[in-house]
């Protein structure tokens, strides 16, 4: 995620010691100086609705540790946890039959084309028909939003293995199971990877969308139940709660991306 | 399988999906609770006849577009200066980036509470969402540009504007617009989720300006019509994609090079 | 041209028509080709771009079928791809993901040989062709030289009988590519026994370096892709302090003369 904002233009790295120190210096600097603008905000608005000042959220935050914020980021990783899981492998699943079927794939496309604009937000009046308010209506949202990256990025990865590739398989003798597992799957592994990332995103969303309208447990229900309220500090701190968590899991996936493709060339790996 | 047997393959598939829906549906017996073809085509006669569908639609559209331009007004020049500075850059990317992973409609409630049930807090969130995909991707655009080709000018002599208007301009150009057409794509499912949200957990919020979601909220709680809900959703697809299409036509119209 | 020793690659009147996917028309790549190479004979292949020469090698190599005629290897037509024929690709086509000891073991391991053994057999080669501790590098870590030589190691692990190489050295630079024609040549057997060397067919734009590096040049035409004249080179061997001797410059001048025109055209008509 945050691999196209840090390539600037390049200055020159001087080597200087104190120079790494000065750059984290900068962002420590950078987030104080939102945090001062935020305050002074505040300060102007007079309102601790309107504009609830960072300490209130940050003191609101800590509080919130001990109340709901724990049960409510297990429900909302558990809608996530199960809608991306199924998402993920029945986006496999599909993306793995089409390649090895023609017909499969020549039936299913059209579906995937047609299904594919309709995001899952649209759904969610849907769902909540079909299933109340409740849990089912993030997991199935989930599920539906997460399935089709990976299912259109497995099936471009095992398309788009270099011929030559395969080629040089063949002529060193290997069998056709073994071009499939030794140089299809590998080959395919860097965009299944940036597909699941992608997932993982609109998955991210789907759930807060879901929550917020359809259930009755989790991160994006509790920002309307505090807003009930109008404990704004609260609904402040559940919102970063989110943003964190959420750039949180996509760390973690660069991660293991950057990782798992160490061959590749290209440094800042398949992001988009 | 040859290619044009491939074309045309979905239509009898479709086809004869289609109608194992309504027969299936119909013989169940419970023709009010599932949607149905035919049901569908009567409730998208109905909704364009009293001119909802479209009232809902326009609405939409509407603070899309205004949204949508908010975005690019406030995030091109962000991203060029992210690109010319790279102080600025180290220190706002990690903030950038944060802020770009909670979901825009999180913040609904803040929106609601600044700015009014009156469908500027759906714009707020419209404009949120649209305007980091200009930000990253102008980034992106001003950094891959070609060393090389400015370069390559300069040593033919051309002067600082002519450089701008000539290479760093049409060479940002590709990307950016795929900039704008991810925000405009990205800006669509946001309305609508806003709408949703509104319209569900807002009491009044059938009060606002009607757009799409709104229509959906109405029709799920009050008609209770399913074959509503269905249309709704295959209209909602259908902007989605009309979106993608023309966005897609004019990059290339654009950017004929490419 | 009868040659002194028995043929090892033999084709009899090939022909190959393909439909152009972007114009629909019939191009025909190869019309009544027939050639012979020998058993220990270094054989290059040139031409004009269009002439047919790597269409005339994947047809050897068993990567496509021709419309008509056939390829015979030791009087056996060939049908598919085999160890026996290895290739070079003129991207060398190393699997990304593997290291170069991967790469190498890839054709032992194809062919089942256990994991002791293949790593055996596979650092011999790799130390042969001079890549020797950079078992552990991945090949986007390499120079175009280092990956050339790590294909080169690839495809001898195998021990083929015959070498199919398809402008191998057109992606290196001047130098490194004579340092690697050299190389090259003291791997075949240039300054050894005859009767040690295998069967090359080496495809190439470098009508200096298939006078250097063969024994008999195939000179081949475009529209269709025939060919013209096949020249014995007979300088002597070893060949390495004659780069740029006056014999191997009046071969260079007769066969450049047979190619210029059609070279000049196929700049113009060869545009994508």
């Amino acid at each position: 995620m945050s691999e196209a904002t840090r390539a600037a233009p390049s200055s020159p790295s001087s080597g200087w010691p104190g120079l790494s120190l000065l750059r984290r210096c900068e962002f420590v600097l950078a987030l104080a100086a939102v945090g001062v603008l935020w305050h002074v905000a505040s300060a102007v608005a007079h309102n601790k609705t309107l504009v609830p000042p960072p300490l209130a959220v940050l003191r609101a935050w800590m509080g919130l540790w001990r109340e709901d914020l724990p049960t409510d980021i297990l429900a909302s990783l558990t809608h996530l946890g199960i809608g991306y899981g199924f998402g993920v492998a029945a986006g496999l699943l599909l993306a793995l039959l089409a390649a090895r079927f023609a017909i499969f794939e020549a039936i299913i496309e059209p579906f995937i084309e047609m299904l594919r604009p309709i995001s899952a937000i649209a759904w969610i009046p849907i769902a909540i028909l079909m299933f109340g308010i409740g849990r089912a209506v993030p997991v199935f949202l989930i599920f539906y939003a997460a399935s089709f990256p990976v299912f259109i990025n497995t099936l471009a990865g095992i398309k788009g293995v270099d011929p030559r590739l395969v080629q040089a398989a063949e002529m060193l003798g290997a069998s056709r199971r073994m071009i499939v597992t030794h140089v299809v799957m590998p080959a395919a592994v860097p965009l299944i990877l940036a597909g699941a990332r992608l997932s993982l995103g609109v998955a991210w969303m789907a759930m807060v969308a879901a929550e917020l309208t359809g259930a009755d447990s989790g991160l994006g229900w509790r920002i309307f139940w505090y807003q009930e309220f109008f404990a704004m500090d609260k609904v402040l701190a559940v919102i970063l709660t989110i943003g964190l968590l959420g750039y949180g899991f996509d760390t973690l996936l660069r991660k293991l991306q950057r990782g798992v493709t160490r061959w590749q060339p290209d440094p800042a790996g398949p992001d988009r | 399988m040859t290619d044009a047997q491939r074309r045309w393959l979905p239509i009898p598939v479709f086809a004869a999906i289609l109608i194992l829906w309504e027969a299936g549906v119909r013989h169940s017996g419970h023709v009010t609770l599932y949607p149905y073809p035919t049901g569908v085509t009567q409730a998208a006669i109905r909704t364009i006849r009293d001119g909802s569908l479209l009232a809902a639609t326009l609405g939409s559209l509407h603070r899309v577009l205004l949204g949508f331009g908010i975005g690019a007004l406030l995030g091109i020049p962000l991203g060029l200066l992210m690109a010319l500075v790279p102080a600025l850059n180290r220190a706002m990317s990690p903030i950038v980036d944060s802020l770009r992973s909670i979901a825009p409609i999180a913040w609904i409630p803040m929106a609601l509470l600044w700015l009014g049930i009156r469908g500027n807090a759906a714009l707020f969130i419209v404009a949120y969402a649209a305007f980091f995909p200009f930000v990253l991707n102008t980034i992106e655009a001003a950094r891959q540009i070609d060393r090389k080709l400015i370069d390559a000018a300069a040593a033919l002599g051309a002067g600082p504007a002519l450089i701008l208007r000539g290479v760093i301009l049409p060479g940002s150009l590709p990307i950016v617009l795929t900039g704008a057409r991810i925000s405009l794509a990205f800006a669509w499912g946001s309305i609508i989720a806003a709408e949703l949200a509104m319209g569900i957990k807002v009491s009044s919020g059938g009060s606002a300006a009607v757009g799409l979601g709104q229509l959906m909220v109405s029709t799920l709680y009050i008609r209770r019509d399913v074959n509503g809900l269905v249309l709704y959703m295959i209209v909602i697809g259908l902007i989605s994609w009309a979106i993608d299409a023309l966005m897609r036509r004019l990059q290339r119209a654009l950017t004929p090079w490419r | 041209m009868a040659i002194d020793m028995p043929a090892k690659i033999e084709g009899r009147g090939l022909c190959k028509t393909y439909v152009s996917a972007r114009t629909g028309e019939k191009i025909q790549a190869l019309n009544n080709v027939s050639f012979v190479i020998g058993v220990n004979e270094f054989v290059s292949i040139v031409g004009p771009s269009g002439c047919g020469k790597s269409t005339l090698l994947s047809l050897v190599a068993g990567f496509a079928a021709p419309t008509s005629g056939e390829v015979l290897v030791d009087g056996v037509t060939v049908t598919a791809p085999d160890p026996q024929r290895g290739v070079m690709f003129q991207d060398y086509a190393l699997f990304p993901w593997r290291t170069v000891l991967g790469n190498v073991e890839f054709g032992p391991m194809a062919r089942g040989v256990g994991v002791a053994e293949r790593r055996a057999i596979a650092r011999r080669h790799i130390e042969m062709v001079g890549l020797a501790g950079f078992e552990n590098r991945f090949p986007h870590e390499l120079s175009g030289g280092m990956r050339q030589r790590c294909a080169l190691a690839r495809l001898l692990a195998n021990e083929p009988e015959v070498w199919l190489m398809d402008e191998p050295l057109a992606a290196v630079d001047l130098q490194t590519r004579n340092i690697l024609q050299d190389e090259l040549l003291r791997l075949w057997g240039d300054d050894a026994d005859p009767a040690s060397r295998r069967a090359v067919m080496f495809v190439t734009h470098g009508i200096d370096e298939a006078v250097y590096l063969s024994d008999r040049v195939i000179v081949m035409g475009r529209r269709p892709g025939q060919v013209k004249e096949v020249v014995r080179i007979d300088l002597p061997r070893p060949r390495r302090s004659l780069r740029s001797s006056v014999g191997a410059g009046r071969f260079v001048e007769h066969i450049w003369g047979l190619i210029r025109d059609e070279a000049a055209r196929a700049i113009v008509e060869e545009a994508r």
